[in-house]
């Protein structure tokens, strides 16, 4: 710290090249008021203020650069920092941080909690603000390659009377909607191979299937599947859910460049379980305010969940919407 | 430049690399710490970090290597690169035939933009105090990273050998240390036996693996078709499959790295590569399984093993001395290119 403890080193002995050709020259350095100075193979002196010293490490060389390129590499890491130390040179706190346990620790809890909190909150946040800023024309395109998709495999044309079909359309279309937009949208009637099942997609479809219509009680019944499903479309829940699961996947091969096929497609998939809970609540509170609103005994969507709740285990339908008897209690409790 | 004929023994000098999995791991959490916090700007100083430390730890003959890339300058680039790829991006949302002129726009821009991201890594490269750069014309870089390329699809990838020849030769007859050339003598010969065996091992092994496992399979299914334990063993084919096709391209790795740097010269110095085929294998298999087991934490100690591994099969056999190499002189270069090539994860050099 002191002019005295600076002379009190014995010099350092360090390799020394000078910038213009490969030649190494071995040289000792030793500081003194401020002044670093070199000799053997070379002499030369050079104020400490125009030294640059690289960041400490241990395991890498430490070096001393000089103002014209020339560099100095100094074997003895210990003795050096004692120089340094002495001479008041104080490392970043970015490097204190990298060279601590302690530092990487804290680092490592800080950074999943980074990650957790954007995902939880940065990344809703943003997707919804695009799912709501992309052009319709582009989510129609998403959807209408699925309804393709799922019309070759999984999917037969719809078994009920066109004339059933066009009742419950403008039975549907008769009923007002909460809030002042309108999402233009379209009923489809399909035959499935995998049960009763209804969803919506960005084209504006929403899917109905015969299985899903002959199981309800009544069609104020189907009326709050419907008013469920146009509530995922007006919150753009697919659309959202794409963006988020894209973005995780993508941040995740950003950061494990090396092995991303493997490991950048298990956490969007592990995450996603936990992201459709919140929305299926929202479009039920959405069924629940147009129901309402046209007068529909809020009964009718709760008989929606006893019917589905007392199906098989392991309809598609179900492990994608959360337990039935939770969400019966939330309709039942809206009622009162 | 010709052979020392009339010198002694050349004296051989390994690459040694003194970096530790767990203190890179400190190096690479800080750096990802920030990283995310400030959105990703800070990742190019943390580039320029990782860079500094992995160079310094590397040593041949004595001495180690230094990054000297600056960090706003590939801010920069990364962010001219995000621009581009966004625009491209967005412009294929627009309409096809914007996105169409906007591929178009990028495919002749992005050759130029790889030649010089190949300026910037080696012209921030040095050794004893004397750079590394590289030379080449942008006529030459449109050669090599365009129009082969795209002439190589038409033969349906039977270039491909010929053409990876022709890319590393480009890379390493331009590349040089100080005022120093560096030469490449392998032949367009070598690269074709060595895809045709890495072609002739991999169909090998799976049409055994076909008619042997699948066939024993198969035989058993159709004669008790309901039998749970049979599902086990469909498994088992399938991952026998996965598992050779993870043992056989370590292989081609191997002996293509091997192929290049065993041909690759610095004026008399000769460089030398010896990976082994089995050592690849374990080191790729285990940092995979260790990567996903403890969900990317294992991450960095991969890396530093499989970089520590890969150098230090490699060594130089030096005719005469080190200490005659001659500084060239300085030239700026952009660092657009290497932020690019970066964002798009073009990793040329092998
Ligand atoms: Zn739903």
């Amino acid at each position: 710290m002191n002019a005295n403890t600076q002379e009190s080193h014995a010099p350092l002995a360090g390799r020394y090249f000078d910038g213009h050709s490969s030649r190494l020259y071995h040289v000792t350095l030793s500081v003194r008021d401020g002044v670093a100075m070199l000799a053997g193979d070379i002499e030369r002196s050079c104020p400490l203020g125009e030294l640059h010293v690289s960041e400490r490490s241990s395991h890498a060389v430490r070096k001393v650069s000089f103002p014209d390129g020339a560099y100095l590499e100094i074997a003895d890491q210990a003795a050096f920092n004692n120089v340094l130390h002495d001479t008041g040179h104080r490392d970043g706190w970015v490097v204190r941080l990298q060279q601590s346990w302690r530092g990487a620790l804290l680092a490592t809890v800080a950074t999943v909690l980074a990650l957790w909190l954007s995902y939880q909150y940065l990344l809703p946040l943003v997707a919804k603000g695009l799912a709501y800023a992309i052009p319709q024309s582009v989510e129609r395109q998403l959807g209408q390659g699925v309804l393709d998709f799922l019309d070759g495999h999984v999917f037969e044309a719809s078994k009920l009377a066109g004339t059933r079909q066009q009742a419950l359309r403008n039975q549907f279309a008769r009923l007002a909607t909460p809030g002042d937009s309108t999402l233009e949208h379209r009923i489809v009637f399909r035959k499935s191979k995998i049960g009763p099942n209804a969803f919506a997609l960005p084209s504006g479809d929403i899917v109905l299937t015969d299985e899903m219509v002959e199981l309800m009680p009544d069609d104020d019944a189907i009326m709050g599947v419907l008013a469920h499903e146009l509530g995922h479309l007006q919150q753009r829940h697919l659309t959202r859910r794409i963006i988020q699961t894209s973005a995780v996947g993508a941040g995740a091969a950003l950061l494990f460049g090396d092995v991303s096929t493997v490991v950048a497609t298990v956490p969007p998939l592990l995450l996603d379980l936990k992201y459709s809970r919140d929305v299926e609540r929202d479009a039920d509170d959405y069924a629940i305010a147009m129901l309402r609103q046209n007068g529909i005994a809020l009964e009718h969507l709760a008989q929606v969940f006893v019917a589905l709740g007392k199906l098989d285990q392991g309809t598609p339908y179900l492990s994608s919407h959360p337990a039935s008897t939770e969400r019966i209690a939330r309709i039942r409790a809206a009622q009162r | 430049m010709d052979f020392d004929t009339n010198n002694t023994m050349p004296k051989r000098e390994a690459i040694t690399f003194s970096a530790t999995g767990s203190e890179y791991f400190r190096i690479w959490i800080v750096n990802l710490l920030l990283s995310i916090v400030t959105l990703g700007i800070y990742s190019a100083w943390a580039k320029v970090r990782r860079n500094r430390y992995f160079y310094s730890s590397t040593h041949l003959a004595g001495s180690s290597f230094e990054y000297h890339g600056n960090a706003v300058a590939i801010l920069k680039g990364r962010i001219a690169a995000v621009v581009l790829i966004g625009g491209y991006n967005i412009a294929l949302r627009v309409s096809p035939i914007v996105g169409l002129l906007m591929f178009v726009l990028l495919a002749a821009i992005l050759p130029w933009l790889v030649w010089k991201s190949l300026q910037f890594k080696l012209y921030n490269t040095s050794y004893r105090g004397i750079r590394f750069g590289f030379g080449g014309s942008a006529k030459e870089a449109y050669k090599y990273f365009l129009w082969l390329p795209i002439l190589n699809t038409f033969t349906l990838g039977l270039m491909t050998p010929f053409l990876h020849q022709r890319l590393k030769r480009f890379q390493h007859t331009q590349s040089r240390f100080g005022t120093s050339q560096f030469s490449f003598d392998a032949t367009v010969g070598s690269f074709y036996k060595t895809y045709l065996l890495f072609f002739a091992l991999l169909l090998g092994g799976l049409l055994v693996l076909i008619f042997v496992v699948f066939g024993s399979v198969f035989a058993s299914f159709a004669a008790h078709a309901n039998d749970a334990t049979k599902v086990g063993s469909l498994m088992f084919a399938i991952g026998a499959l996965y598992l050779w096709a993870f043992t056989v391209l370590p292989l081609f790795l191997t002996m293509i790295q091997n192929l290049i740097w065993n041909h690759t010269r610095l004026q008399q110095h000769q460089f030398q590569s010896q990976l082994t085929w089995g050592r690849t294998t374990f080191i790729m298999l285990t940092n995979l399984l260790g990567v996903v087991v403890t969900l990317g934490l294992f991450a960095p100690f991969a890396h530093v093993r499989w970089l520590k591994y890969r150098l230090e099969a490699t060594s130089m056999l030096v005719h005469g001395s080190l200490d005659e190499f001659v500084a060239a002189t300085g030239q700026q270069v952009s660092a657009t290119g290497e932020g690019m090539a970066d964002l798009l994860d073009f990793d040329l050099s092998m």
